[in-house]
This record gives structure tokens, sequence and C-alpha cells, in this order.
């Protein structure tokens, strides 16, 4: 009758050998966290998610189309706290439907796939988007600009 | 008054479909295994980057550096966009190499 308690690691095959428990041949007592090494994308954390997600966003929409927008209807109206609520109700729904069409995908696409179209859409955002503020920060002549294409 | 919060709603809600960040917010939570913290960052940063918009008036890029900024978030999205091309990269490779024995397998 040897001890039940050294089972819960996985080493469910009879061993005859191992019958003494603590000290005897199991080869790979260090498998309680398997998921972690196996995939590092599942088990980033949900403040880390929010964090990056929120810089990203703000960094890339601060200066951008929604606040022309927004500051457009608030001179017109005189009533900035309205335009506030109904642009802020827009910006929400925009990204939750973001967020429902990544969800959508990653059920209907590989994941590698999928990373892989997502890695070349954001480097694609990227290079327009430093594109776009370099020529904003250091405007190059007519003839520079015109051979890259603007 | 609900005519207003309406027009600014459709206004800005049509800006936005397709836009960059839209686009950003779909790759981020089609890759992450946590889409309410994508949506809840997302929309925390819209909106503050709209009220910080709409409290500076028309003089945003005299006090803030935008375009440095958008800079800074270009730099984001090359990081995190060659992340995910590397991550796909070795996954691809991980399960070109799949069938040999003892490799582990997760499903969630």
């Amino acid at each position: 009758m040897s001890s039940p308690l050294p089972h819960p690691s996985g080493s469910e095959r009879p061993d005859p050998t191992a019958a003494d428990g603590q000290h005897a041949a199991s080869p790979s007592p260090d498998t309680s966290e398997p998921a972690a090494a196996a995939a590092p994308g599942a088990t980033v954390s949900w403040l880390s998610v929010f964090l990056s997600t929120a810089t990203t966003v703000f960094l890339a929409e601060l200066g951008d189309k929604t606040q022309l927008a927004a500051l457009l209807l608030s001179a017109e109206s005189g009533r900035p706290v309205v335009v506030f609520l109904g642009a802020s109700l827009a910006l929400i729904c925009s990204s939750l439907v973001g967020v429902v069409l990544g969800r959508w995908l990653s059920t209907v696409m590989a994941p590698e796939q999928l990373e892989l179209a997502a890695g070349v859409l954001m480097v694609a955002l990227g290079l327009w988007l430093g594109r776009q503020a370099v020529l904003h920060l250091a405007p190059l002549p007519a003839v520079a600009a015109a051979a890259l294409g603007t | 008054m609900l005519s207003l919060l309406l027009s600014s709603f459709v206004t800005v809600f049509l800006a936005e479909l397709g836009d960059k960040t839209q686009l950003a917010i779909v790759s981020i939570s089609g890759t992450s295994q946590r889409p309410v913290a994508v949506f809840a960052g997302s929309a925390t940063a819209l909106v503050l980057a709209s009220l910080v918009g709409a409290a500076a008036g028309g003089s945003l890029s005299t006090l803030i550096p935008t375009d440095a900024l958008q800079l800074a978030a270009s730099l984001g999205f090359l990081i995190l966009g060659g992340r995910l091309i590397l991550r796909s990269r070795s996954a691809a490779k991980a399960s070109a190499a799949g069938g040999a024995p003892g490799s582990p397998e997760v499903d969630p």
C-alpha cells in the first residue's frame, strides 16, 4: 500500500519501482504550468492588455479627424456637452464593432494566419502613420515629396 | 438636443468606420485572448482623446506635439506588428515540427 499523495502530478502509470514515492525515478516533476510556457499570448494580464491598447489607440487618435468633427460640431452648436456625449457613444460603439469583428475573425481563421495578417496590417499602419507624422514634422521639398508618391 | 446628439453620433461613427484605429482594434482583439480588456482600453483611449481635443479647442497642436506623439504611435504599431509576425512565424514552425513526439500540445 503506497501513499496516494504524490499522484496528482500526472504520474498515472503503474510503476512498480516507484512504490516508495518521494525520491523515486519521476522524470518530470515540474509540470505545474505547462500552458504558460507553451502559449505566451494566452496568459497576458488584463491590465497589460488594457494599458497597451489604451496607449496605442490614444496616441494614434490624438489630433485625428474625430476631434476635428467634434470640434466643428461643438463650435456650431454651442452645446459642447451634448456633442461630446454623442461623439463618445460613437467611439465606444466603433471600438465595440472592432472588437467583435476581431473575435469573429479569430473564429474563422487559423491563429497563425490571423497573427500574420494582423502583424502585416499593423506594420503597414505604423509606416503610414509614421510617414504622415514625419511629413508634418519636417516637410520635404516638393520634388522629394513627388518622388515619394504624394 | 436629441437631434444634435444623434448628428454628432452619426458623424463620428461614420468617420470612425474603417479608420486606422478600428483596424488596429480589430487586429489587437483578434490576436488577444482578452477582448473585454481590449474594448475597455480602446474605448477609454478614444473618449479620453476626444475629451482632450474638445478641451483644448482648436489649439491642440500648439499645446501638444501631436506629430511627435503620432510618430511614437507609429513606432508602437511597428513593434506590435513585428511581434505578431514573429509570433506567427514561430507558431508556424512549431506546428510544422509538431509531428515530433513529446511536443506539448495546448488546446485552449
